[in-house]
């Protein structure tokens, strides 16, 4: 079985609730004086952020997403890594989904650098035994050493973000569902980050990054989608680079100096 | 393709019909996560969850001594009557008025992995089990100090536990899934909880009720704290109350059931 993206007609849209709406008190009554009383409970705003998109990716994709802010790439983004699930339409992921989508979000402020590597270890549904064989690479990749034994609220952003890239970063994917490359830290950190990056690419059958970076899109990537609106309105192959297994060679694109 | 190894891994992939199961089985997960909570809250205390142990020592302690002189109770007898009650009571109370906010508060997990909501509700109920544990033993400790002799019915006991652990499981999912749509249900469910206290024989019992003993008979919640209670403090076991308490597991969990199949997909969107 390989892995593969199929994707038949998917909308998403989401509906905003007002404090109205959020109200059992006025959902009642809504019921029991056909809307009188309650105006404007039976109808909100529903916003469609994906409208109808058919696709499919197969190993070896490495899909760019571009397109204005609110245009759905984010969303696209959850709905693959499984966090919505498609209003209507049918959605086929075959393979195992790692997502780098606002990595610092699941970190726990209070729990020590240690705590939050082994929480997220067993949310992502290892067994003990694996998440301490993981700890030691991560602690090691952070370069945080005694700070991991601090609550994470007293990391500057810049350690925390390294945490959160050295957690996140630490899994094995068939596909690799990324917002905008990420870049970490200082100088010498950064170069270690972009490897790390580059290869986790590099080993994923099918790579699926949202980006705003024209540039960086046709280095890295080897098909172009264009959303506007939540729907593709550009679908296009782009022309192989020499090394179309997804390594950026020229870092200048992600301004994080030369490699080594 | 990496596959999951089933050694290293537990597999979390569920469907909204299966969460609810995927959830409860995923034992590790909230049990380390709950484990976590409890530590988190006591971090910088020395005993610490044996705060619970001491704070109950001594709630049980004053309302027991009030209590007993209010009601006209033997202290040896009502002291353990209501310390087993207490503890248990408590359990539901935080349990409920934790669930409410249990999916709420854990929107911005929901909104980066995909796992069971269950294991989000069971985070919550595991966190308070845990503090039970941590009181029971002193309600259980006033039955020596009054000179009292445990029965056999004590026996019966992990049986009570494990169906009022049970409990926790549907009412918090069901709690957690309203709540996190109708964002008003919260404060409601605080009123309810509190009304419910005094309605519930907890520092009362049944008998005081003379020939109205009928209104507790009719309280679930009653029955859900006899089936802790009785094997403790050696009153009479009531079948009625493990049937009550069994056949309720089941419409619960069934409606559990029904409303995470329906909804499950639909959460993130609310939060």
């Amino acid at each position: 079985m390989t892995a593969s993206i199929i994707a038949d007609d998917i909308t998403v849209s989401f509906p905003i609730y007002e404090n109205s709406h959020r109200s059992l008190k006025n959902a009642v009554l809504n019921k029991s004086t056909g809307g009188r009383i309650a105006k404007g409970v039976g109808s909100y705003p529903v916003v469609t952020a994906l409208d109808g998109l058919s696709f499919k990716f197969e190993e070896g994709a490495r899909i760019g997403l571009v397109g204005h802010n609110g245009s759905g790439k984010t969303t696209l983004l959850r709905v693959l890594s499984g966090v919505y699930a498609p209003v209507t339409g049918h959605l086929r992921v075959e393979g195992r989904v790692a997502s780098l989508l606002d990595v610092s979000m699941g970190l726990d402020p209070d729990a020590t650098g240690f705590e939050n590597i082994y929480l997220r270890g067993i949310m992502d549904g290892l067994k003990p035994a694996k998440i301490r064989s993981k700890i030691d690479e991560i602690a090691e990749f952070s370069e945080l050493e005694e700070y991991l034994n601090l609550p994470v609220r007293t990391y500057s952003s810049g350690m925390m973000l390294r945490l959160a890239f050295a957690i996140s970063t630490n899994v094995e994917a068939d596909i690799l569902i990324m917002d905008e490359w990420l870049s970490v830290g200082d100088a010498a950190f950064g170069i270690k980050a972009s490897q790390r990056l580059e290869e986790l690419i590099g080993k994923a059958s099918i790579l699926i990054m949202a980006s705003h970076d024209a540039k960086l899109v046709e280095k890295v990537c080897n098909r172009r989608i264009l959303l506007e609106h939540g729907k593709i309105i550009s679908d296009e192959m782009l022309p192989e680079h020499e090394e179309h297994d997804g390594h950026v060679q020229d870092n200048s694109v992600v301004n994080l100096g030369s490699h080594p | 393709m990496t596959t999951k190894n089933l050694d290293q891994e537990n597999d979390l992939s569920h469907s909204a019909a299966t969460d609810l199961w995927v959830g409860i089985k995923s034992w590790q997960i909230w049990f380390t996560l709950g484990q976590h909570d409890i530590k988190q809250r006591y971090r910088r205390s020395v005993i610490g969850p044996f705060w619970f142990t001491l704070s109950t020592a001594i709630m049980v302690g004053v309302l027991g001594v009030l209590y007993s002189t209010l009601l006209k109770q033997k202290i040896d007898d009502y002291l353990p009557y209501l310390g087993v009650g207490l503890v248990v009571w408590q359990y539901f109370a935080t349990t409920v008025l934790e669930s409410c906010i249990g999916l709420i508060s854990m929107s911005y997990l929901i909104k980066q992995i995909r796992i069971p909501l269950t294991i989000h509700v069971c985070r919550v109920i595991w966190r308070n089990f845990v503090i039970l544990m941590h009181s029971l033993p002193v309600a259980i400790l006033t039955l020596f100090i009054f000179g009292h002799k445990i029965g056999v019915e004590i026996l019966l006991l992990p049986l009570g536990l494990i169906i009022i652990l049970l409990h926790g499981v549907w009412i918090g999912t069901v709690l957690a899934i309203l709540c996190a749509r109708f964002r008003d249900i919260p404060p409601i469910i605080g009123n309810v909880v509190q009304i419910a206290f005094f309605f519930t024989p907890v520092m009362w019992s049944p008998e005081a009720l003379k020939d109205r003993a009928w209104v507790a008979q009719f309280n679930p919640i009653y029955h859900l704290l006899e089936i802790v209670r009785a094997p403790i403090v050696g009153r009479p076991i009531l079948l009625e109350s493990w049937v009550w308490s069994i056949a309720f597991l089941v419409v619960g969990f069934t409606f559990a059931q029904w409303l995470l199949t329906k909804c499950r997909e639909r959460i993130p969107y609310w939060l």
